[in-house]
């Protein structure tokens, strides 16, 4: 039996019709249609379907939708102000940190959440924490070399 | 995943009632790190899930003089990890955490929902092994408190009954001149499960060694007491000598399988290692205690 409920996706209230198996990442993809989130190992090793709930970074593949009602969710969709892009956002395009970016909008979020909790990282803290978040073309260097700069910036 | 009703209770009796209610058909949800990957690869076909996250009594971290540290079975990994009371308590434990599967996880997954779903593959079982950890259980009947030692059965199976709730971690502070250790070993960054996780805890009367505990984890069905390497310890001053005695009985004591964090007799290996790095540290802090 569905279930009727209320998210607030990247600062709009939404209301949805979800079956209690729908995961977080079906509703987002299938149903808003923001696709920046990606199915990628769906066991919660690899982060590519990171969103951020209540600003914590989750792997959206695992969480129940229904478990999220009434919560806020960001999804990559929800970085930019209109064309202006994130601080994350563009230094991931100056520098080159992604190549096919199945895995970027993961990465991108999971930094999000880091510098909204700690605006200072040491390189250390910046690798422990994306530590969980996996990219198969091997970008590692570039993204800690966007990272980086990022905390300079911030 | 079969779609299944979803119920919840605000109340740890309206839970277990509801439980009762659906014999074996219902599981607990709490964090949904552990059923989301068993429901999806269709290991269980729960005819409901319980979601127990809106009740108040499972959460937070809090000290009572005569108890001890009561960790809530709701909270998260990182909240844990990140709990200052934890940290002045038993940093081994926030130490641990960091370390534990990764941040998306340690954010949802819970303390209750790990030890409940008595996955051999994890590290604060052991370590509350050592600390003479116990847990309190509810139930429609009322509440049992049973040591970790007896709460684990086998792999993926614990003495929860099927209308049973685990409610708190419960952690006695140490006796005085106590240390403890956790060293944990992961054989491969791409699965984020340890393959061999060692924690030792020394308790000194002088320099001699009183009381010890050396738990080891993911090489056996459930964390395993190497109690004849304990029994080596006991009454003795500790030196590399007796270290070395002890660890390679851990080894022996351990029941690890081959798989694809490493064969039976390379986590034998690890073990006899990791117990004499535990051991040390944990005797070098009772030292300075």
């Amino acid at each position: 039996m569905k279930k009727s409920i209320s998210l607030r996706v990247n600062d709009q209230e939404r209301n949805l019709e979800v079956e209690p198996r729908t995961t977080l990442l079906e509703a987002v993809r299938d149903q808003l249609g923001l696709t920046g989130a990606k199915l990628g190992c769906d066991i919660q090793v690899c982060g590519a379907c990171t969103l951020l709930l209540d600003g914590k970074p989750v792997s959206a593949c695992s969480v129940l939708a229904v478990d999220a009602e009434g919560c806020s969710i960001t999804s990559i969709e929800g970085l930019s102000q209109g064309d202006t892009l994130h601080p994350i956002q563009q230094a991931f395009m100056e520098f080159g940190a992604l190549q096919c970016g199945y895995c970027t909008s993961g990465f991108i979020l999971t930094a999000k959440a880091l510098f909204d909790e700690n605006p200072k990282p040491s390189e250390q803290e910046i690798r422990e924490y994306l530590a969980g978040n996996f990219c198969r073309c091997g970008c590692y260097q570039e993204i800690m070399q966007a990272l980086k700069n990022v905390r300079r910036e911030g | 995943m079969k779609n299944f009703d979803y119920l919840e209770p605000t109340t740890v009796n309206e839970a277990c009632a509801l439980l009762k209610q659906h014999g074996g058909d219902a599981k607990v949800y709490a964090g949904g790190a552990y059923l989301g990957i068993v429901m999806k690869q269709g290991l269980l076909e729960p005819k409901a899930l319980v979601n127990i996250k809106k009740i108040d009594a499972l959460k937070g971290i809090r000290f009572d003089a005569k108890e001890g540290l009561i960790i809530g079975a709701l909270v998260t990994h990182r909240e844990l990890e990140t709990s200052a009371l934890a940290r002045e308590k038993f940093p081994v434990l926030c130490e641990a955490e960091k370390e534990v599967a990764n941040i998306r996880v340690r954010h949802v997954a819970t303390v209750g929902g790990n030890l409940a779903s008595g996955e051999p593959l994890t590290d604060l079982a052991q370590i509350f092994m050592a600390l003479d950890g116990k847990v309190k259980i509810a139930s429609p009947a009322g509440e049992r408190v049973l040591s970790l030692d007896d709460f684990f059965v086998d792999y993926y199976q614990t003495s929860l009954a099927e209308d049973e709730i685990l409610t708190q971690v419960v952690l006695p502070s140490l006796p005085a001149r106590s240390g403890i250790d956790y060293v944990r070993f992961s054989s491969s960054s791409v699965v984020d499960k340890p393959s061999v996780g060692v924690c030792a805890r020394v308790t000194l009367d002088g320099e001699v060694c009183k009381a010890v505990r050396i738990v080891l984890g993911c090489v056996g069905a459930t964390p395993i007491r190497a109690r004849k390497g304990e029994e080596l310890l006991v009454g003795k001053k500790l030196d590399t000598n007796w270290i070395e005695q002890a660890a390679r009985s851990a080894a022996e004591e351990c029941k690890p399988i081959s798989d694809i964090r490493g064969s039976e007799r390379y986590k034998r290996a690890v073990v006899r290692a990791l117990t004499k790095r535990a051991v040390t540290a944990a005797y070098e802090r009772a030292l300075r205690s």
